[in-house]
């Protein structure tokens, strides 16, 4: 027994010891997968769309970065706890509804305002929809043959899933779909424009390189592409070739850039879900009472979380009266604050804080 | 020129200006996000503000997991990024002081950025600019060290910021008249 899992230990030792960082694990993994999905979608790269190699190559450096990004994030000690923890707690029965809520339908950004949240999934959904297109064409899960002419059958991960006529509803949705997520992407990002020409607060936050470049570029990328199709339509082709090399450069761009700017958000978002199961699942645990008036205001957990992060950081917040300033209340550790400048106890009398919210 | 907001918290006369120009200030959509506090609310009508101090090594942003609160170039520590906030609430357990605010519905956290789109361009934030009593005050630090002499401590005690707070802040906050013993009558 304590032999075997001495071999155990060693062989999960080698393994890690395979490869010389997390990065290049992580790396060899996912184009290993890509490799071996592509490899049985094209039926033995027998289907593979190489007028698309630019894009697979582009995304292949985008995963790149994507992994130097986020590894180097989950590495800080907030974000690892939390990470660690809620991935634990990924299969509360809650965890759909959240998510649907957080990452579909955006209700916390209908609670910040309709014109947000109409720019937010005209963007959001424009490019997700677009994502379910693509990808499955560049890396050949997903393609097109015609055995008699007039109906196409579409072939998902090698297998033949329908046969839909060539002029048919589901057909035409097929040709025009990334037409369709490039109107509602450019419409979102000119919303979104707007609000920046409009809100001075929102402008004197945003910088060029982080906020306005990938709104640029997603602009750019919806542009060229519907240029494709009017150039294809009405142009019968002219230009065709170079519109599309514009277009495929734009596109690479973006995802390459996508890990380092605003849309950093997009593959990190997931977390809020995390955080939400973290939050409710420690408050059912136990919650903290207040040192001074005894409220509940954060989980047992969570309370202590917060106070080991900070001691990673070299922070500590010790009251003289010798618990740590995490656990009190807001309204008392705002009064213990008062108290240090004053010298008279403010937390100690009882009286509610009041008129702290002035009607704007 | 640099400055900085000042306190003088025993100058505070409660009129709570300062809560109602933070709601005004652009982005807060009329929420303020400072606070008033009676000192002794049973006895007497001694008021004192508190807000975010902008901490050199905020507590808060340590803390934050998504990297949402970031630091401007002028030291101010800003309010939670919409796009990465994921309404964990850390934050508002690290702080120190109590200063962030948390929205369930909107799910996101949001505090005292300073007023950045004034106080990047030298404009005093809302709160000071309102302030009838020189409570809140912007000033350069050359102003800060003249206001040290003109209090003139015989106790030898002048106190920005330390040792009444957990850190170096870069909001200085003060009590003249306290320290020097003195009541003030208004």
């Amino acid at each position: 027994m304590q032999a075997k899992a001495a071999v155990n230990q060693k062989s999960g030792n080698t393994l890690n010891n395979a490869f010389a960082s997390h990065f290049a694990k992580s790396m060899f993994l996912s184009v290993t997968a890509l490799a071996i999905l592509s490899f049985i979608g094209t039926r033995m790269f027998t289907h593979v769309d190489l007028n698309l190699y630019g894009y697979m190559v582009g995304t292949i450096v985008f995963i790149g970065g994507f992994f130097y990004r986020f590894i180097a994030w989950g590495e800080r000690p907030p974000t690892k706890l939390i990470l660690k923890k809620g991935l634990k707690l990924l299969f509360r029965k809650s965890t759909p509804k959240t998510s649907v809520e957080h990452l579909a339908t955006y209700n916390f950004i209908w609670n910040r305002g309709i014109y947000r949240w109409t720019q937010h999934v005209l963007i959001g959904w424009g490019c997700i929809l677009s994502c379910f297109v693509t990808f499955p064409l560049v890396f050949g899960w997903m393609y097109f043959t015609m055995d008699n002419n007039g109906h196409y059958n579409i072939i998902a991960m090698g297998m033949k899933v329908m046969t839909v006529p060539a002029e048919g509803i589901i057909a035409n949705l097929s040709y025009n779909a990334l037409n369709i997520t490039a109107v509602m992407v450019i419409a979102g990002v000119c919303m979104a424009l707007y609000r920046r020409l409009k809100n001075m607060q929102a402008r004197a936050e945003q910088k060029f390189l982080y906020d306005f470049l990938p709104l640029y570029m997603l602009l750019l990328v919806s542009i060229t592409g519907l240029a494709l199709t009017f150039m294809n339509i009405f142009l019968h082709g002219a230009g065709q070739p170079a519109m599309s090399l514009i277009h495929q450069w734009s596109v690479i761009i973006t995802l390459i850039y996508l890990p380092f700017g605003k849309l950093a958000h997009i593959p990190f978002r997931p977390m809020s879900v995390l955080a939400r199961n973290y939050r409710e699942h420690y408050a059912e645990q136990g919650m903290k009472e207040c040192k001074v008036c005894g409220d509940q205001f954060v989980s047992i957990e969570q309370s202590k979380d917060v106070v080991d992060v900070l001691g990673v950081n070299t922070i500590e917040f010790k009251a003289k009266e010798g618990h740590h300033l995490a656990e009190m209340c807001l309204p008392c550790r705002r009064k213990y604050r008062i108290a240090q400048f004053s010298g008279f106890p403010t937390h100690e009398v009882k009286v509610k804080e009041a008129n702290q919210n002035a009607k704007g | 020129m640099k400055k900085r907001l000042y306190l003088e918290l025993e100058n505070c006369i409660g009129c709570r200006s300062c809560l109602a120009a933070c709601t005004q200030c652009g982005g807060h959509e009329e929420r303020n996000r400072n606070y008033v506090y009676d000192v002794n609310p049973l006895v007497n009508r001694q008021t004192m503000p508190l807000m975010c101090l902008h901490c050199e090594n905020p507590a808060c942003a340590r803390s934050c997991p998504a990297q949402a609160i970031q630091i401007h170039e002028t030291g101010a520590v800003l309010s939670a990024l919409v796009e990465k906030c994921i309404g964990c609430q850390n934050c508002t357990i690290a702080c120190p002081y109590g200063i962030p605010k948390f929205d369930q519905e909107q799910n996101i956290m949001y505090k005292c950025d300073l007023c950045i789109d004034r106080t990047k361009d030298g404009i005093p934030p809302m709160c000071a600019s309102v302030c009838p009593s020189n409570t809140l005050q912007w000033l350069t630090d050359e102003e800060i060290e003249n206001k040290k002499k003109q209090f003139n401590l015989d106790n030898g005690k002048w106190v920005t910021s330390m040792p009444y707070l957990e850190g170096e802040t870069n909001v200085k906050v003060n009590l003249p008249g306290i320290l020097q013993g003195i009541t003030k009558l208004f």
